[in-house]
């Protein structure tokens, strides 16, 4: 923080992190356990050297100590974190006594149902299964399909979980809002969309419309909400939010 | 080298010296005792670490230190979401283990024990109907609040940099949480059970090389019977909960450890 610095309302930096600097009675690593040689010689001496990297950027960093404690952890966080948890379990309760589960008809190995479904958070890995519409044919192989249409959707599926777990891989950076990534939060929204539209597609026979216009619908509505959403972040970025605070990303954060 | 006992120090003539009061005399002779068996002053260093840590003030989080509150408090009621699941998943561990005592996972009978098993818990079984009722909703809310919970880290960038480990973890736990509801779907034997099953050894076999071993890993061979059921009974009871609970203990420790990533 710089000397010719005015009144605390001109300060924009959030002020003082409340780092506390370790008092002199604190013992060092190396005061703690002497230790002689080997791997832990080794570790111990590493751990020396990082106590003291961090000290130095505590040191050079513009945060100001502040002694004020955090919120107490009993009985004020305790309480309240205890009474959102007991009325969740009530909720449960409550869902429970009013809608209770049926037991259906026993199972039949003989007669297939005329409606097969998981519950309802596995219908789009089961909606995923159920694309086999879209496996190509090969003119190579006089029509013929080079996937089995069941290992097409269980390679749908997998595509699926990889794409979501590559994620941070793909999307890096120190943004954390959706205004500052307009375009990964429209692919956030479109996978959503997507997610409920797939669903849909596991439970086609019991929507009555004809299969191509809803595998059309499968994969136009969530282009179409990713749209939207790239246009809606794109045009709140002319307000105040945007430009808040991107260039405290320099600093150091808080430890 | 002697192998002749050495002399200890002599602590407790160490403690005669020292003029203590009844508590601090129990407390250092109570110490010394367990220190001579099981050698506490090698976890000393890590209690003193624990201690100092404790005793550290706390820093302001990046909101607290710039104000941010007034702009993005919208987002924090869904940052309750991963808490909730927790507590879901607590509520319906226990009642899983109360219909555990109740439930038995045969496929024979008429129509089947499993089935009838349930029967007797939705009819005759004291409170049997809302614990079912309840272990079915706890399961659904978790689930509904884990992809809930998913949807909130990724609109607030919560998986970039040093956490991409726990996304991965958290990918990973989602899945085995359906699994979790998959398997227990299965275990009333029903017609919906039998059929979702059926679905599951088709999906098993369409995967190439591995996917007979797995069906008969899983499933106990490529028709659903006893095999299955058990199979399913054991996993869902017995396997995933160790594997999830130490996961979800995993997730919530590097959460901990790496603190709540706020919106900027």
């Amino acid at each position: 923080m710089s000397e010719n610095e005015t009144t605390d309302d001109a300060r924009t930096d959030g002020g003082e992190t409340g780092i506390v600097a370790p008092d002199d009675e604190v013992p060092t690593w190396s005061e703690r356990k002497e230790r002689k040689a080997g791997l832990s010689r080794l570790t111990y001496e590493y751990f020396e050297r990082s106590r003291r990297e961090d000290q130095d950027l505590r040191n050079e960093s513009d945060y100001v100590e502040r002694d004020v404690l955090g919120f107490p952890t009993w009985p004020h966080e305790i309480i309240r974190n205890l009474s959102i948890s007991m009325f969740f379990v009530g909720m449960i309760v409550l869902i429970a006594a009013a809608l209770p589960p049926s037991l259906e008809a026993p199972a039949d190995p003989s007669s297939t149902p005329e409606i097969i479904l998981p519950d309802w958070y596995l219908y789009w890995s089961f909606g995923l299964l159920k694309l086999n519409p879209l496996n190509p044919g090969l003119a190579v192989l006089d029509g013929g399909k080079l996937l089995s249409d069941q290992l097409y959707g269980v390679l749908a599926n997998v595509v699926v979980v990889g794409a979501v777990a590559l994620l941070p891989y793909l999307n890096k950076g120190s943004a954390r809002r959706p205004v500052e990534q307009p375009f990964w939060a429209s692919i956030g929204v479109g996978g959503a969309v997507f997610s409920i539209t797939i669903a849909a597609l596991a439970v086609q026979n019991l929507i009555p419309l004809p299969l191509p216009l809803q595998l059309n619908i499968v994969f136009v509505f969530p282009v179409v909400a990713g749209i939207i959403t790239y246009a809606v972040l794109k045009t709140m970025r002319e307000g105040y939010m945007y430009g808040l605070n991107r260039r405290y990303y320099m600093l150091r954060p808080p430890k | 080298m002697s192998l002749e006992k050495k002399d200890d120090f002599d602590h407790y003539g160490w403690l005669k010296t020292k003029d203590l009061t009844p508590i601090e005399s129990v407390f250092l002779t109570t110490l010394v005792f367990l220190d001579r068996r099981l050698r506490i002053v090698d976890y000393l260093e890590l209690l003193e670490d624990a201690y100092y840590k404790v005793n550290l003030q706390m820093p302001k989080s990046h909101t607290e230190q710039y104000d941010l509150d007034n702009k993005f408090w919208y987002w924090y009621p869904l940052y309750s979401l991963g808490f909730f699941s927790t507590l879901a998943y607590i509520v319906a561990a226990v009642s899983g283990a109360l219909l555990g005592f109740y439930y038995a996972p045969t496929a024979a009978g008429d129509p089947s024990a499993a089935y009838n098993s349930i029967e007797m818990i939705m009819t005759e079984l004291q409170f049997g109907f809302a614990l079912r009722s309840i272990h079915r909703w706890a399961a659904q809310i978790m689930m509904a609040a884990v992809f809930l919970h998913m949807l909130r880290v990724y609109f607030t960038g919560s998986y970039k940099e040093p956490r991409e480990l726990n996304w991965l973890l958290g990918i990973i736990l989602i899945s085995l949480s359906m699994v979790f509801g998959y398997t227990g779907y299965l275990l009333p034997w029903n017609q919906l059970a039998f059929w979702a099953g059926q679905i599951g050894v088709e999906m098993a076999l369409a995967t190439p090389i591995v996917g007979e071993w797995a069906a008969q890993l899983l499933f106990g061979g490529f028709t659903l019977g006893q095999a299955t059921l058990i199979r399913m009974y054991i996993l869902h009871v017995f396997v995933l909960p160790f594997v999830v609970t130490a996961l979800i203990a995993l997730h919530i420790g590097i959460v901990w450890v790496q603190g709540i990533a706020e919106p900027h």
